[in-house]
């Protein structure tokens, strides 16, 4: 790949976006009707906004979540060619989670698991 | 087998690269700015992936791995800090969080 | 193939060790007792830093993924040596009431960016490098946010990860171009492949870009004063020092290695910004009136004239960059040493609270003065020592024009410097701030850093031990 076709494909990249956005400013036909800006245009009525208050609880479980669910995205390969890689590799995974516990007993000793 | 060629393959890269720009310096609600940096984050392990498959070589995937990583752990500390910003201003408008600033700036 | 390779990381090893001791100790501390740590964590990091002066070979580890030599190893104590007086420095304000559940979490942040730095140092390909990076650089937002109760902290939390997100985001873009490019994350096989293409040249761009977000350089410096003045003074002097400190090594190891190839194109972009820092920073740093955010634009010029130590590309000015990082760390932390104390015990941080200063706080005016002083370059004092070798450095590489434009940015510096210090010496103000004794630990720190000020400018081994380690483009 020559590095000039790149630059203008990079470049084409921006024209494009900033083509679209302002093409779809510009030509569809402007409508002020109220009922245009609901979620749900045919639908029911909406209640309430949509910015909702959640409890804070989630968050904390997402992110606890979140840290074990990458976590898997390291294990995996690992998994794949254990055999292979051999004891030192066994113990770096072993370190890995010991760390990963550490910061687990962390969110424990905080309170971060008990739901309020 | 159908395959796409690298050029275009980039090109998509970019252009979700620029999107991601442009939601940034055009959105200003805080969480959408966030969301606008990870395609930012996205599209660079994008062309990481893409490489790697044309060099024939596994560093670009373990690259992208460690972008996923990254990414997961920022969207963590900036979702927290989203929050307390919130706690404080009462508002996600990046615009009206500007407690400090120049003192001399009227 | 002994464990014993493993010694070449010993920074990242003790450093790691250290942290999870910090962290096992504060899951088995009951109750309110966690302010116990802060001397603990001050001891086992004055250990570490300690036995990072042990000699140690060079070497590269896990196919060249991390490699170490001498002039690396000196990079790490000295990034060291700041954080142990940034540690001594806050200990007075982490004892306070409101801090009292959340002192071993700084120490925890703060020791997982300084590994972060060190394994970004030493990183010997770009996947070692973008995880170093973001570790050094994802815990300070939070640390900027430490302050849960005041409204500025939160906003200089945030303003500093959407800024860093989006600077590692388009840094990373710049990366996966090399890589397109090129075929390899190894700096080494990188360098090999470089040959300023437009493609590699737009990479470099966005790289630099980056780095000049984390080292805050002119178009990039935006977040730099707002966030210095949000966060707690502690964060505020390891943004300014330390990660300001780390980025700048680490770039110049890169642009003297990998960008190798390109030299005569990074060192017109160096030019170009190099200039404007020093002007627009300081041309700023003389309207502000909040000492925080003075400092920050200080730090922001003083990073355009580290890069007047880069360009040349010679191996005296990469000495000259480390040793001016030193003596800027002890200066630095000096001044900062000086307005948390006052900070701490009457929340002034304005300059004209600062007025009379001398006549009831003598001892800390002198030594804020030999701070500034050092920080701006007069002769006496070390601060002249680092600008003088940095203008050599720019000189040797023919670069008398910028050299000029230093100096002449050196004079400009000068008067926003003395501005404090006049404020302190000569002004006379009805409502002065009262004499008041600091605590041990605070003390410490000032005298720590005045010793450095002074002994890295009386004693020229410094210089010459670490020129014994350096290299050229």
């Amino acid at each position: 790949m020559s590095s000039e076709s790149l630059i203008l494909f990079f470049i084409v990249g921006a024209v494009f976006v900033g083509a679209v956005l302002i093409f779809s400013s510009l030509v569809p036909p402007k409508s002020k009707n109220p009922q245009k800006s609901e979620a749900y245009e045919c639908g029911i009525p909406t209640t309430g906004i949509t910015w909702l208050q959640f409890n804070i609880g989630y968050y904390l479980f997402a992110i606890l979540f979140l840290v074990f669910d990458v976590e898997t995205v390291f294990v995996f390969p690992w998994a794949v060619v254990m055999k292979e890689l051999g004891m030192i590799a066994f113990v770096e995974i072993i370190i890995f989670f010991v760390i990963l516990g550490l910061g687990l007993l962390y969110a424990w000793k905080k309170h971060a698991l008990i739901w309020e | 087998m159908l395959t796409i060629p690298i050029e275009t393959q980039i090109l998509f890269a970019g252009i979700l690269f620029f999107l991601g720009l442009i939601g940034l310096l055009v959105r200003r609600n805080m969480i959408f700015m966030l969301m606008s940096i990870e395609i930012m984050l996205n599209s660079a392990g994008l062309v990481f992936i893409i490489a790697g498959n044309h060099w024939k070589q596994p560093d670009g995937q373990v690259m992208f791995i460690f972008i996923l990583t990254v990414a997961a752990v920022e969207v963590a500390i900036g979702l927290a800090l989203i929050l307390q910003v919130y706690h404080h201003y009462k508002t996600l408008d990046a615009d009206a969080v500007n407690k400090l600033r120049d003192q001399n700036s009227k | 193939m002994g464990l014993e390779q493993y010694l070449l990381m010993r920074h990242e090893l003790v450093l790691t060790l250290i942290t999870l001791i910090i962290l096992i100790a504060e899951l088995c501390i009951k109750g309110d007792n966690s302010r116990k740590i802060r001397p603990f964590a001050i001891i086992l990091f004055f250990i570490a830093t300690v036995v990072g002066f042990l000699p140690l070979g060079e070497g590269s580890l896990f196919g060249g993924m991390f490699q170490t030599n001498g002039m690396i190893l000196i990079m790490k104590n000295v990034l060291n040596i700041g954080v142990l007086i940034i540690f001594i420095q806050s200990y007075t304000w982490l004892g306070n009431e409101e801090n009292k559940i959340k002192v071993s979490e700084f120490f925890l942040l703060m020791l997982s960016t300084l590994i972060g730095m060190d394994f970004m140092i030493s990183s010997g390909d770009f996947l070692m490098f973008y995880i170093g990076l973001e570790l050094a650089t994802i815990p300070i937002a939070s640390l900027a946010a430490y302050e849960r109760t005041k409204t500025k902290s939160a906003e200089a939390g945030i303003k500093l990860i959407l800024s860093s997100a989006l600077s590692s985001g388009i840094m990373l873009y710049g990366i996966s171009m090399l890589y397109g490019t090129t075929g390899s994350i190894y700096f080494s096989e990188v360098a090999k492949s470089l040959h300023s293409s437009n493609l590699q040249t737009l990479a470099f761009i966005f790289f630099f870009s980056g780095m000049a977000f984390k080292i805050s350089i002119v178009p990039f410096h935006l977040w730099t004063a707002d966030v210095y003045e949000g966060a707690p003074i502690s964060v505020t002097s390891y943004l300014s020092v330390i990660s300001k400190g780390a980025a700048v090594f680490i770039f110049v190891i890169m642009l003297f290695t990998v960008f190798r190839a390109m030299t005569a194109m990074w060192q017109d972009v160096l030019y170009i910004t190099s200039v404007l820092t020093m002007t627009i920073g300081n041309l700023f740093a003389m309207r502000q009136k909040n000492l925080k955010r003075f400092l920050a634009f200080s730090s922001i010029s003083q990073a355009g004239f580290i890069f007047l130590g880069m360009i040349g590309g010679n191996e005296l000015g990469m000495t000259s960059v480390v040793y001016f990082m030193l003596i800027y760390i002890f200066s630095n932390l000096g001044a900062f040493g000086v307005v948390s104390a006052i900070a701490n015990r009457t929340g002034k941080e304005n300059r004209d609270d600062y007025d009379g200063l001398y006549l009831t706080n003598p001892k800390l005016s002198l030594l804020m003065m030999i701070a500034l002083f050092s920080l701006a370059g007069i002769p006496p004092v070390a601060g002249f020592f680092g600008k003088f070798f940095l203008f050599t450095a720019a000189a040797k590489g023919g670069f008398y024009m910028l050299v000029l434009i230093g100096v002449l940015n050196t004079i400009i510096s000068l008067y926003y410097y003395l501005l404090v210090v006049k404020a302190m010496f000569i002004n006379k103000s009805e409502t002065p701030i009262q004499y008041f004794k600091s605590d041990g630990y605070t003390r410490l720190g000032l005298i720590i850093c005045f010793a450095g000020i002074v002994f890295t400018g009386l004693f020229s081994f410094v210089f010459e031990y670490i020129r014994v380690y350096a290299f050229g483009v």
